[in-house]
């Protein structure tokens, strides 16, 4: 028999529940627009890095190309070991997940693509880098 | 010759002429029959020079390479047969030099490393080259016909500095040094494959703690001494064939014998292990101290001091080398600018 009318109950929630509500409503807002900036901004680190990654991989392939030209008109022109790095580089650069961002192993292959790259062009005495990314010597200081 | 008494280190010879610090000495290990030995020292006035004893006994710098590197000449390395002398450059280059008709003349250059070589090494079969460098890696190069020279490996792993890098007397495995503290060994599957096969660290194997310089090999090859900014020498048994690959389960590997602490003050940078094995050290607090294996106890084998020689040179002591053709002869190297020649007398052993 105690019971209060409904229109207490009715009339209090609201002013008792304001902040929810207007914590809810503000979470909605900005995880909406979070939504949009951040497909924005992911979008474009995605098109940055994939041009990075691309423009690399695409200076390897055009070292290969040229190179696999030369052995196509003069068989001998490159020792057999050389022969061997560049296809093996070849075999690399092809090997490479394009398509699988996340995949774990990018950054080894990538790694010893540049490696294998490296040794061919010592080989050959080619001053020949890809410019993209910083060497080592840039940043650190001499010491003994 | 022995005669018993006291061991002690007598300076016998001073070698001057090099106008800047002289980082690195290497014996001659084939200067002919007949022939005196041959000393090549390098430094930092990027100059190598050739020192010669003559009939009298003097020495005298019999040849001065210069004008080749444009920075300090960081390390140097007689080929098996003596013919030819390698120099690592902190210019990134290392140069070889072919001694003909009373000449050196340079031969060929090696590019391929971003920065300062600090170390090169002859393969004890001569064909193969492997140098080290503050970008981290370790390059292995094959000689060809025509001094013309092909890179057939370049080794990562290291994570920083490699100070070193040394083959194995026999057997083609290749040990390198580093700022990172470890050790790494290097061997290849017999198809120019070349993977680090172990790695001595501080964590797994009593490793050093800090920078390791450098290392050294005995005659035998199943010992090595490496010394470091610890101020530690380590002895590591390194009978265990790395060379071939490994098959099924048996996981040889080379292990921690005994560390020599206490003995000098600060950075040990070279250490040289003699074919009477005699280990000579020579560290950052100007001393050479020179130590024997003490026979074997149970717990395996020990090493005593014989002798520390205070003041050896003025400043830092960058180089110790025995002599191959005098076992008994010590070369060492110095901040100070000058190589000292040393003989041993007395009684070494126990």
């Amino acid at each position: 028999m105690d019971q209060k009318p409904q229109d207490d109950i009715d009339f209090l929630e609201p002013s008792v529940l304001l902040d929810e509500t207007h914590y809810q409503e503000g979470f909605k807002n900005g995880y909406n627009d979070g939504l949009v900036s951040g497909k924005e901004e992911g979008r474009q680190v995605g098109l940055k890095n994939g041009f990075q990654v691309g423009e690399e991989l695409g200076f390897y392939q055009g070292c290969v190309d040229v190179w696999m030209s030369v052995i196509c008109i003069d068989h001998n022109a490159f020792s057999a070991r050389i022969r061997k790095n560049i296809e093996q580089l070849a075999a690399l650069v092809r090997s490479y997940p394009l398509y699988d961002p996340e995949d774990e192993q990018i950054q080894d292959i990538m790694e010893k693509i540049r490696l294998k790259f490296r040794v061919i062009t010592a080989n050959l005495g080619a001053k020949l880098e890809y410019e993209g990314r910083p060497a080592s010597s840039k940043h650190d200081v001499e010491d003994l | 010759m022995d005669g018993g008494g006291v061991a002690e280190l007598r300076e016998a010879h001073r070698l001057t002429g090099h106008s800047d610090r002289v980082w690195s000495l290497e014996w001659n290990p084939s200067p002919g029959a007949g022939a005196s030995p041959v000393l090549a020292s390098c430094g930092g006035d990027k100059a190598v020079r050739i020192w010669k004893r003559a009939a009298d006994g003097a020495w005298h710098c019999s040849d001065v390479l210069e004008d080749t590197h444009n920075r300090t000449v960081r390390s140097c390395a007689w080929s098996p047969d003596g013919k030819l002398l390698a120099t690592a450059s902190f210019d990134s280059t290392t140069a070889i030099w072919e001694y003909s008709g009373g000449d050196f003349e340079c031969v060929a250059t090696l590019e391929g490393h971003e920065n300062e070589v600090k170390s090169v090494s002859w393969s004890p079969s001569g064909s193969l080259l492997a140098t080290c460098s503050r970008d981290k890696t370790v390059w292995i190069w094959e000689m060809q016909p025509g001094n013309e020279y092909e890179c057939v490996a370049v080794l990562q792993g290291h994570t920083q500095d490699v100070k070193m890098v040394q083959w194995h007397p026999f057997l083609d495995v290749l040990v390198s040094v580093s700022y990172d503290n470890s050790i790494r060994v290097w061997a290849d599957d017999g198809d120019d494959e070349w993977h680090c096969v172990q790695i001595l660290t501080e964590a797994d194997n009593c490793g050093h703690s800090s920078t390791v310089w450098a290392l050294s090999f005995n005659q035998k090859g199943d010992r090595m001494v490496t010394c470091s900014d610890d101020r530690t020498l380590k002895i590591w048994d390194t009978s265990a064939d790395l060379s071939q690959p490994k098959t099924g389960g048996d996981h040889e590997s080379w292990r921690h014998l005994s560390t020599l602490t206490g003995y000098q003050g600060r950075t040990i940078f070279s250490a040289h292990w003699s074919s009477e094995d005699i280990i000579a050290s020579g560290a950052g607090d100007d001393t050479i101290c020179l130590f024997t294996e003490k026979g074997s106890m149970v717990e395996g084998p020990s090493y005593r001091l014989i002798l520390k020689k205070e003041k050896a040179h003025d400043m830092d002591i960058n180089c110790v080398r025995w002599c191959p053709q005098d076992p008994r002869m010590l070369a060492s190297a110095s901040d100070d600018g000058t190589v000292k020649l040393w003989e041993l007398r007395g009684n070494v052993l126990d």
